[in-house]
């Protein structure tokens, strides 16, 4: 067995939690797994990405052109994200759009970003994480909304099962963990779902 | 194996698991990307076990620390950054003469591809320049491995050993089995031997000899380490670090038809293991992070043993000399080396016709620096003058970009006073320079500068961003906490010395103009921004933050606030009025004193929120 999950977005997100969770069940589940992130500035708002590959895996970073999902954490994220896609990848994005500051270019509308990236990839999943999350009552359950998502939709539950990565959820999030446990089990709608089928 | 484990863990966290294993006691180091967990794990666990850790001044100073400790007998360890180790250079050179008595390892972490740095410095070539030998490993587990062999190797030769590790170790997870930590190692007492320990000439001298004698045993014994030689045909392929995980994905997945030797010593090569290895193989190719360390010691063992045999690498540009190695460069590399095709030449890639702008790391809401730049800019203005703004390393560099531009150079931890000093000098005197550094950055090196600025008389403005913690490398502690650089400026002496807070923005722009009126009468001025860094308040005070919002009826979409601080939280909404986004705004209030309407308002006690941030 051989995952490359390549994930993207905007320092904050918890991108990197996101990881931890996902890498630290794999092994629990006896496999390997290893992940690259960036530190440093890029937490402060900056683009970030994350390699996460499980399974037979020794290198750190993911080929370009070489994910076997990209999971995007925000729109204008998942059009950077591309170089690490070929046409077989599966797009997992989430409606959410986060203005880069400072920019002078017209940045286009949510609609049209979905529309652009439906029109470019085959297999792409949209998930409105951000607004589950809201609901739940705060943006920070956004990630595990969107490792729901993931584990649904990749059906991942072949190889780890959903109490190992509830688990790993527990070891992971100190605070409020019942509402991040709330946000996975959110996420498993979009892919047991059959009106989100590309 | 008894009672291990294994877990996900950092790099970082593997190399510090692996030094308590081995019994370190003392361990110091100073944060800089990609090396600051290491410290921070021994901080958080070490102490259970008896460890002495620390967040020393400088990385001069916490090699000192731990190669004094290794000096007693204690086992020891030092951590930075790449770019640190140029500062702690003085003491490193002459450890190899001195050598140690308890097991001292130094830890540099590079930074290939410059992800949070100045510069790329392969610090490898430091172990052939200092007679250090240098372990690399290539993953979380071997970084815990070989911190461990290092830790051991240097206690049974008396001798500092160099871990050279890279962002692709140090940041990043994988499985490690990790056991129960050894008992530190400190030393009873500290037993004299000046002779051995004080380096005057007359000792030096003889003290050389025995380094070399030293250095001829640690060339003999690299050979017993767990070199790893993978048999697969008569190409080979020679990596160091992380370059082997490249070479074994090209062997199992891309067809790639090889034997491989990975050696866990990149300075001194094995040398027997090397040509035992080079003596099977019609070609060689080697691959490694950074510059062409091991293909050049490679190429003179080779001439000196009289093989010829083609050896292809980096010197050939084989492989990319700038930035880091990735799956994609070494499969470039080695269909060029072994004539393959290069198998991601067919693949078919994904595309879309569009590009997003870019999305820089930015200052956070609620930064201290943005209201700083901004009143700088306003002050300086108002003054007339057109200084030259030299700046420093931490998050203030983000000063360079827009809507700021109040970085004009940086070079290097503490450069902000020492090229401003040359700038005015170089420019007869005409340059008004002001100085930008952050409290950490002034402990760590600012300090000897401005006593060369106060003593040699030259007139610039310093200005301190004094947020608290060193913010960059994830909110280390620092002596701020301890020392009031305000008094420290003025026993020194400068000529006008102020505290402010740049969230009170009327009286943060009197002190500057104040100071700018101090240095064009030929003086020293040193203000001290005084304000804690907005993440590190959140976290500490999560309870108290209030909000701004922008009143939409009051707003006149004159775009001050969006504008001019840039604050990420603010939104310029279709018709141009600002919206504040709930979700990131922390109630610094400097938008709020900005706006010319009074369109930004509070939610909340925004006093007793600021005060209490006011504690940190």
């Amino acid at each position: 067995m051989k995952l490359n999950i390549y994930l993207a977005g905007v320092g904050g997100q918890g991108l990197v939690t996101f990881a931890t969770i996902l890498g630290d069940a794999a092994i629990r589940a006896g496999y390997k797994a290893l992940i690259a992130e960036t530190h440093g500035l890029s937490q402060r708002g900056g683009s970030i990405d994350v390699h996460v590959r499980i399974g037979d895996v020794d290198a750190p970073l993911i080929p370009k052109g070489g994910a076997d999902v990209v999971v995007a954490f925000e729109m204008l994220e998942a059009f950077r994200a591309i170089n690490y896609a070929n046409e077989n990848t599966v797009f997992i994005v989430n409606r959410r759009l986060i203005r880069p500051p400072a920019t002078k270019q017209k940045i286009p509308s949510v609609e049209d970003l979905e529309n652009m990236l439906r029109g470019s990839i085959k297999n792409i999943y949209v998930v409105n994480a951000y607004d589950d999350a809201i609901r739940l009552g705060n943006v920070i359950y956004e990630n595990m909304v969107i490792l729901g998502a993931l584990y649904s939709i990749m059906k991942l539950g072949n190889y780890i099962p959903q109490s190992i990565i509830e688990e790993s959820i527990k070891t992971n999030i100190k605070r409020d963990t019942d509402k991040n446990l709330k946000a996975f089990a959110q996420g498993l709608k979009y892919g047991n779902n059959n009106n989100n089928k590309p | 194996m008894n009672n291990c484990v294994i877990k996900l863990m950092l790099g970082n966290h593997a190399i510090a698991h692996g030094a308590l294993e081995a019994g370190v006691a003392v361990a110091a180091g100073y944060p800089g990307t990609p090396s600051s967990e290491i410290i921070e794990y021994l901080l958080d666990y070490g102490r259970e076990f008896g460890v002495y850790a620390e967040w020393s001044s400088n990385e001069k100073v916490a090699f000192e620390v731990s190669y004094g400790a290794a000096l007693a007998g204690a086992r020891s360890i030092v951590t930075m950054k790449h770019v640190g180790l140029n500062v702690a250079m003085d003491p490193l050179m002459s450890s190899a003469y001195t050598g140690v008595r308890g097991g001292f390892v130094i830890v540099s972490a590079d930074d290939p591809n410059m992800w949070s740095s100045q510069n790329e410095q392969d610090n490898r070539w430091v172990g052939l320049h200092a007679y250090i030998p240098i372990f690399e490993p290539y993953d979380p587990q071997s970084a815990k491995d070989f911190t461990k062999l290092a830790l051991e190797f240097s206690e049974a030769h008396l001798h500092p050993v160099m871990i050279r590790s890279v962002t692709r170790v140090s940041h990043v997870r994988g499985p490690v089995t990790i056991c129960t930590p050894a008992i530190p190692k400190y030393a009873k007492d500290y037993v004299k031997d000046p002779r051995r320990h004080a380096l005057i000439p007359a000792n030096a001298r003889l003290l050389k000899e025995e380094l070399l004698k030293r250095w001829n045993n640690i060339e003999n014994d690299v050979e017993k380490l767990p070199h790893n030689y993978i048999d697969g045909g008569r190409d080979l392929i020679i990596t160091s670090g992380v370059a082997f995980t490249y070479a074994l994905e090209a062997v199992k997945n891309y067809g790639v038809k090889a034997s491989i030797l990975n050696v866990v010593t990149p300075v001194p090569l094995p040398r027997k293991t090397v040509i035992d290895a080079v003596s099977k193989a019609n070609k060689v190719v080697v691959i490694e992070e950074g510059d062409p360390v091991v293909e050049q010691q490679l190429k003179a063992m080779l001439y000196d043993e009289g093989i010829r045999v083609p050896v292809l690498g980096k010197m050939e540009n084989i492989f990319n000399r700038v930035g880091e190695l990735t799956m994609n460069s070494v499969m470039e590399g080695l269909s060029k080396a072994l004539d393959l095709i290069n198998p991601f030449i067919s693949l078919k890639p994904a595309k879309a016709n569009y590009t997003p702008p870019p999305r820089p790391p930015v200052f956070c809401p609620g930064c201290p620096h943005a209201a700083s730049f901004y009143e700088l800019k306003v002050s300086t203005a108002k003054a007339g003058v057109k200084p030259v703004f030299s700046g420093d390393i931490g998050c203030y560099s983000l000063g360079i970009n827009n809507p700021f531009n109040e970085q004009d150079l940086l070079t290097d931890m503490g450069s902000s006073l020492g090229l401003g000093m040359g700038i005015y000098h170089g420019t007869t005197g005409k340059t008004i320079v002001v100085s930008i550094i952050g409290d950490s950055t002034f402990f760590h090196a600012g300090l000897p500068a401005l006593v060369n600025a106060i003593y040699n008389k030259t007139p610039m403005l310093i200005l301190v961003l004094d947020n608290r913690v060193t913010a960059m490398t994830g909110g280390q502690p620092n002596p701020t906490s301890m020392i009031n650089i305000e008094d420290v400026a003025k026993s020194m002496g400068a000529d006008y010395v102020k505290t402010v807070d740049p969230f009170d923005m009327k009286r943060a722009q009197e002190v500057m103009s104040e100071a700018i009126a101090a240095v064009k009468r030929g003086g020293v001025a040193v203000v001290i921004m005084k304000r804690g860094c907005a993440l590190e308040a959140v976290r500490l005070y999560r309870n108290y933050v209030t909000r701004y919002y922008v009143d939409p009826d009051a707003c006149r979409a004159c775009g001050i606030c969006y504008n001019l601080i840039a604050c990420p939280a603010i939104v310029p909404l279709e018709n141009k009025k600002a919206w504040i986004d709930p979700n990131m705004c922390v109630g610094c209030s400097v938008c709020a004193q900005v706006c010319p309407y009074n369109a930004i308002k509070p939610e909340g006690n925004v006093k007793e929120w600021l005060n209490t941030w006011a504690k940190m």
